[in-house]
């Protein structure tokens, strides 16, 4: 049951409960803003009926020619509304903006190479791990680049995995 | 920025580039030392004084960049044919910003603006200037001139938000709306729009009056088509409709979203609201709101409906029959709404009073039967179950139960079905009403259930919530509630084991560490509290909503240096945000998300009126006072900084007030303290009344509380300072009384302030001097008075230094004790009486040490700065040059009431002292003992020991199935290491109090020898 709608900076102070899970990080002003006022149709939130936050997904629109692509900064779940595929919808839905209002190829994303849960919910929707990301988390853990293809990337090109691990500062983008 | 570059200012880039590198690398020296060899060969380069400014504000010489910034700024005005470009102008602002002097960084692009009209990317830099200044009606016009150039929408749409904007900002300025409007239609008509967020402003424009059919034709026209997504424009459209009280279509379209988003609850709410014309919701949304193209509807406050029995009954029912048609859709179990939104046309129709009330039971009984394992289902069901009579709710607790007993086979459901029944009876405030036998039942049950449900989570991942975490939650709550109750300790110490024991097994849980802070606050365990609150991790934003967990706790301790890093981190993320807000607008106008842009404006403001910001800084200057007051200079430095305390008091003027903000999110706190000014656990229990006041009601008072601590502490640093002035001229009253005009001044504002001061305690002056002088004579108590002791001792603190210079209560007339006297007998009475009552800290959870600081820390603190301040004035320090008569103006008989108070607050803290040494001194062991034996000592069969022993067998017993991860976890369990850490936080607490004693009995024996 879930009211989802773009996120506003008003959202900002009734998250605690989603952020305080461990995983989901508190990020500064600048960066929620940056993403509120760069790319609003990728930072949404999920309501429940009273108006408690179930989770939210912050993301953007970025790169050139067939790498222009949609990503998942962050997606999280408040521990009440776990369990409903929430996160799914949440998924489903910046896809589809990707897909179909910016016509880009792919939607990747980054995740802990420990976060097992993660990594096997990424799965399911479809995603496949595109490379392994070199001690991308704090210098310390190995992050994983996940990918999915959209409709444009016909043939799939972009989700073929790189037989390589690689490191952080080959990295296209931040 | 140093992408920026360029043929910047006529200089080479390859000659600029070093310099930007050195800074971007922070070797600013060396960037230095490159710009004066640029600055050699470019002397009158603008551009390279700027860089220059700017190397020099990052080196934190901020006077020499402040004067190499205004000479580039009299070159940039003076020579005609110096070359102006942007790059020169922006950086020259980034470090007037950095100075503060946003209005130099504005009249030097102003002047670059009127020097060359046409430079759109200049025009672009001086309404950034302008946006920075908030500057509306500047911002407007130089968008308009910008659009008449070049004629783009972006510019448009920049005016028309800065004409929304000071349509926000003021009364009666929603006249520029039709301008606003007609600029858009003029443009549209020969360039149409390009933008989906240009559209939403123009619909904005025209719902602000109340021109919805205009909206709507706009939406459903051609335009429409940039809303990419179909139920976003059919989300507007039906709230358009509604607002045209266009009911019947309005419903269409919700109806319309509800087909391909069945489980959107927002769109269902104003289905139904259409359905029944409930119009007041529609009618009142904000231009925020509308701006936001926020539907939301607040059903809470729905009213009788209008329609006839017959028309709202029939509507209802093609509610009712639409939802279950949606319900035969949908074969997704994670689709609620359809199923909820049978519980709630049952509850309209209850609170029309045209229900059968059997309805509501039945349909709340089939969501429990679907939906009862999951761990919302108690929020999605709250509202109606709120209105159930108490007899209903056995009802419905019982048929819960009973559903719940038949139904599950799958043990994880049935464990969720389970957890939503204890939180139904959490809800209803069951444990008011249950005997403690009944309630220490439930509380074993739930540990146990968690026990044994163990096993469940064998295979998850540590990261995942395990099944049944929320059980221990709700047994401590029980617990707590036992305590308060019967005022037993051991309920207390067995809520804090089965908290730990949950970390201890997973220690991500956050309800756990959160209910832990508070447990551990009450117990006068601070220093623990404050590390459980350190691994929640509260930062940036999350300060400004959920530090009200820690830090009420802290500013009344003497954990001194702990609550100046936290006072010190949140001031420094509200300034830090406040810095860049503006910036940050600006980047949603050059992105054309012009909805963005006002409500970052708003979220600006809204953040700059908290009243945690506000109580944060003034807070910040007390705690440094305090830390000082051993010296009176330091002190005054302290003082200096805040305008001698008169910054906090414009601050906190009577229209500041009216707009404060109250942004915590107070959801995530314990039943048992709601706000931070409310903690039950401190009053009685009285059986058979709800201790769950209404929320709205608590917050309401709260915010009225807050307003007068507010006020109450905007006056003290003021105070204090006027304390000290008066104080050090005390003894000259006969030499300066006709010739000093400052304390003429001082004279008739302190009066003032006591006045207000008294005022914000609820007294007249005149009755507030009656409370101390009948006190001190033994003719009043403190009791009489709903007052904080410490608020009133204050009182005469500050009237004592007040009566230093106008002898306003003189022995002898009408009073028969001098001003000094009353203070003595005040701290003496008030901390003897304290101290009577004082129970060791170990034993006594919810004690008085934190009035005891208070006493310490503020009215004795105060009232030895007046002391001092006295001293000072006859005997001046060493390093002064000493007056000549100095020693002949000591005059012993006016020095004795000042030599009087230095030994009354001597024994006072002597007493406070010994009070404290009992339980320094006490071993840690003996401590330890002495809480371990609440645990272990009784009756094994009863409650707390029960579930003692079932955190202790569980952890002991060596279960196959429970996997390596949580056996291992049991293994590290040590319940005795759990109760010696809280003795060690006591301890350290009692400890640093007694430092800040011992170090206030050095400073009046200093005294003593001075004297």
């Amino acid at each position: 049951m879930t009211t989802i709608r773009r996120f506003c900076c008003d959202d900002l102070l009734r998250f605690a409960p989603v952020n305080f899970d461990h995983l989901t990080e508190t990020f500064n002003m600048s960066f929620y803003m940056t993403y509120l006022a760069r790319w609003p149709d990728y930072f949404h939130v999920a309501e429940a009926p009273g108006g408690r936050i179930m989770g939210y997904i912050m993301g953007k629109v970025e790169g050139q020619g067939e790498s222009w692509h949609g990503h998942v900064t962050a997606v999280t779940v408040a521990s009440e509304y776990r369990r409903q595929q929430l996160a799914k919808k949440l998924m489903n839905m910046l896809e589809d903006i990707s897909d179909k209002m910016d016509k880009a190829y792919f939607v990747d994303l980054f995740v802990r190479a420990s976060n097992m849960p993660a990594i096997k919910m990424y799965e399911k929707l479809g995603y496949v791990i595109y490379r392994r990301v070199l001690r991308y988390y704090s210098g310390e853990e190995d992050g994983l680049d996940m990918r999915k293809a959209l409709s444009r990337d016909v043939k799939k090109k972009s989700i073929i995995p790189l037989k390589r691990p690689v490191t952080p500062d080959e990295l296209e983008y931040d | 920025m140093a992408s920026k570059y360029g043929l910047a200012g006529g200089i080479p880039e390859r000659r600029v580039r070093p310099i930007w590198d050195a800074i971007d690398s922070r070797q600013y020296k060396n960037a230095l030392k490159l710009c004066v060899g640029l600055l050699a060969k470019h002397p009158s380069s603008p551009y390279a004084l700027a860089l220059k400014a700017l190397i020099l504000e990052r080196m934190g010489k901020l006077d020499e960049a402040r004067s190499v910034c205004l000479n580039a700024k009299d070159l940039l005005y003076s020579s005609t044919a110096v070359h102006v470009d942007d790059l020169t102008l922006s950086t020259l602002q980034i470090v007037f910003q950095r100075l503060d002097r946003l209005d130099l960084a504005t009249s030097c692009y102003e002047h670059a603006c009127a020097k060359y009209p046409n430079n759109l990317e200049i025009m672009m830099g001086l309404f950034n200037c302008y946006v920075r200044e908030y500057s509306y009606v500047k911002q407007q016009q130089i968008a308009i001139k910008m659009y008449k150039i070049v004629g783009e929408e972006r510019f448009l749409l920049w005016a028309v938000c800065s004409i929304q904007l000071q349509v926000i900002s003021s009364n009666g300025g929603d006249k520029l709306l039709p301008l606003a409007e007609g600029l858009l239609k003029k443009h549209i008509a020969s360039h149409s729009l390009h933008e989906p967020e240009a559209l939403h402003i123009y619909i904005s424009v025209l719902e602000q009056q109340g021109k919805y059919e205009t909206a709507l034709e706009v939406i459903s026209g051609n335009l429409g088509s940039l809303i990419g997504i179909e139920v976003d424009k059919l989300r507007i459209q039906g709230r358009l409709l509604a607002r045209a009280r266009d009911f019947a279509a309005g419903a269409e379209k919700f109806q319309r979203v509800l087909e391909l988003c069945s489980d959107d609850w927002d769109a269902f709410l104003n289905y139904l609201g259409c359905l029944l014309e409930d119009d007041i919701n529609w009618s009142k949304a904000s231009v925020t709101d509308q701006i936001k193209l926020s539907n939301s509807v607040d059903f809470q406050n729905c009213k009788l409906s209008t329609l006839t029995e017959e028309v709202f009954n029939f509507r209802l029912s093609s509610a009712l029959s639409f939802v279950q048609n949606l319900q035969m859709k949908g074969h997704n179990d994670c689709v609620r709404c359809p199923y909820l939104a049978t519980i709630e046309i049952e509850r309209r129709r209850r609170l029309n009073g045209k229900a059968d009330d059997f309805k509501l039971m039945e349909v709340l009984l089939n969501y429990f039967n679907r939906f009862g394992h999951l761990s919302c289902f108690t929020s999605d069901v709250e509202s109606s179950l709120h209105i159930l009579t108490s007899d209903e709710r056995n009802e419905i607790l019982e048929a819960f139960g009973k559903s719940s007993e038949s139904s599950s086979t799958i043990p994880t459901k049935a464990i969720g079905s389970a957890i939503t029944i204890f939180k139904i009876q959490e809800l209803f405030d069951c444990a008011s009403c249950f005997p403690v036998s009944d309630l220490e039942a439930i509380a074993v049950k739930m540990v146990d259930m968690y026990c044994k449900s163990l096993c469940l989570s064998r295979e998850l991942d540590p990261q995942e919530n395990m099944h049944g975490e929320e059980l221990l939650s709700m047994a401590c709550n029980v617990l707590v509630h036992l305590f308060w109750r019967t005022r037993c300790l051991s309920y207390l110490l067995v809520a804090i084991l089965v908290l730990e024991f949950g970390s201890n097994i997973r220690r991500y849980v956050w309800q756990y560490k959160i209910l832990l802070l508070h447990l551990y606050s009450h117990f006068g365990a601070l220093p623990l509290a404050y590390e459980w609150y350190g691994t929640l991790d509260v930062k940036n934003i999350l300060l400004e909503t959920v530090s009200h967990h820690i830090l009420p706790q802290m500013l009344r301790s003497p954990l001194w240096s702990e609550t100046a890093d936290l006072l010190k981190e949140y001031i420094k993320f509200m300034d830090d945000y406040f810095n860049e807000a503006a910036d940050l607008t600006f980047l949603a106008y050059r992105h054309r998300n012009y909805s963005k842009v006002i409500e970052f404006v708003q979220f600006k403001e809204r953040l700059q009126h908290s009243y945690q910001y506000l109580m944060a800084r003034m807070d910040a200057s007390i705690l440094q006072m305090k830390q000082k007051t051993d010296k009176l200079e330091d002190v005054e430095c302290i003082l200096e900084n805040v305008k001698h305390g008169l910054q906090f008091l414009e601050l906190s003027n009577e229209a500041e007030l009216k707009l404060l903000t109250f942004n915590e999110d107070f959801q995530t706190r314990p039943w048992w303290s709601p706000t931070s000014s409310i903690n039950y656990l401190l009053e009685t229990f009285e059986e058979g009344t709800a201790h769950r006041r209404e929320q709205k009601h608590q917050v309401d008072a709260r915010e009225c509380v807050t307003r007068k601590a507010i006020e109450w502490k905007s006056l003290l640093p003021r105070m204090v300072y006027l304390s000290i002035q008066v104080a050090s001229s005390f003894l000259k009253e006969n030499i300066e009384l006709n010739g000093s005009v400052s304390d003429i001044d001082y004279t008739s504002e302190f009066k003032c302030l006591l006045e207000r001061y008294a005022r914000n305690l609820g007294l007249s002056f005149e009755d507030a001097t009656e409370a101390i002088v009948g006190i001190s004579e033994g003719k009043k108590s403190f009791k009489e008075y709903d007052l904080e002791m410490v608020h009133l001792i204050n009182f005469a603190v500050f009237v004592n230094a007040f009566n230093l210079c106008t002898h306003h209560l003189e022995p002898g007339v009408g009073h028969q004790q001098s001003s000094w006297h009353i203070v003595n007998s005040l701290v003496e009475k008030c901390i003897s009486e304290e101290l009577m009552h004082a129970q060791p800290i170990l034993t006594s959870p919810g004690n008085n040490l934190p009035i005891l600081v208070d006493l310490v820390t503020e009215s004795i603190s105060w009232h030895i700065l007046v002391i001092q301040s006295c001293l000072r004035s006859v005997i001046p320090s060493g390093k002064k040059k000493k007056k000549p008569s100095a020693t002949d103006q000591l005059n012993l008989p006016q020095l004795q009431p000042v030599h009087a108070s230095i030994q009354c607050l001597t024994n006072s803290i002597q007493d406070v002292q010994t009070w404290l040494e009992g339980q320094v001194n006490k071993p840690e062991d003996e401590s330890l003992d002495t809480l371990l034996s609440h645990l272990q000592r009784g009756d094994t069969e009863q409650g707390p020991h029960q579930i003692f022993r079932i955190l202790e067998e569980t952890a002991t017993e060596s279960n196959p199935e429970l996997g390596e991860r949580i056996s291992g976890s049991l293994q590290c369990w040590n319940s005795a290491n759990v109760i010696r850490k809280l003795v060690v936080a006591q301890h350290r607490s009692v400890t640093e109090f007694h430092c800040i004693c011992a170090s206030k009995l050095r400073l009046l024996e200093s005294f003593k020898q001075l004297i």
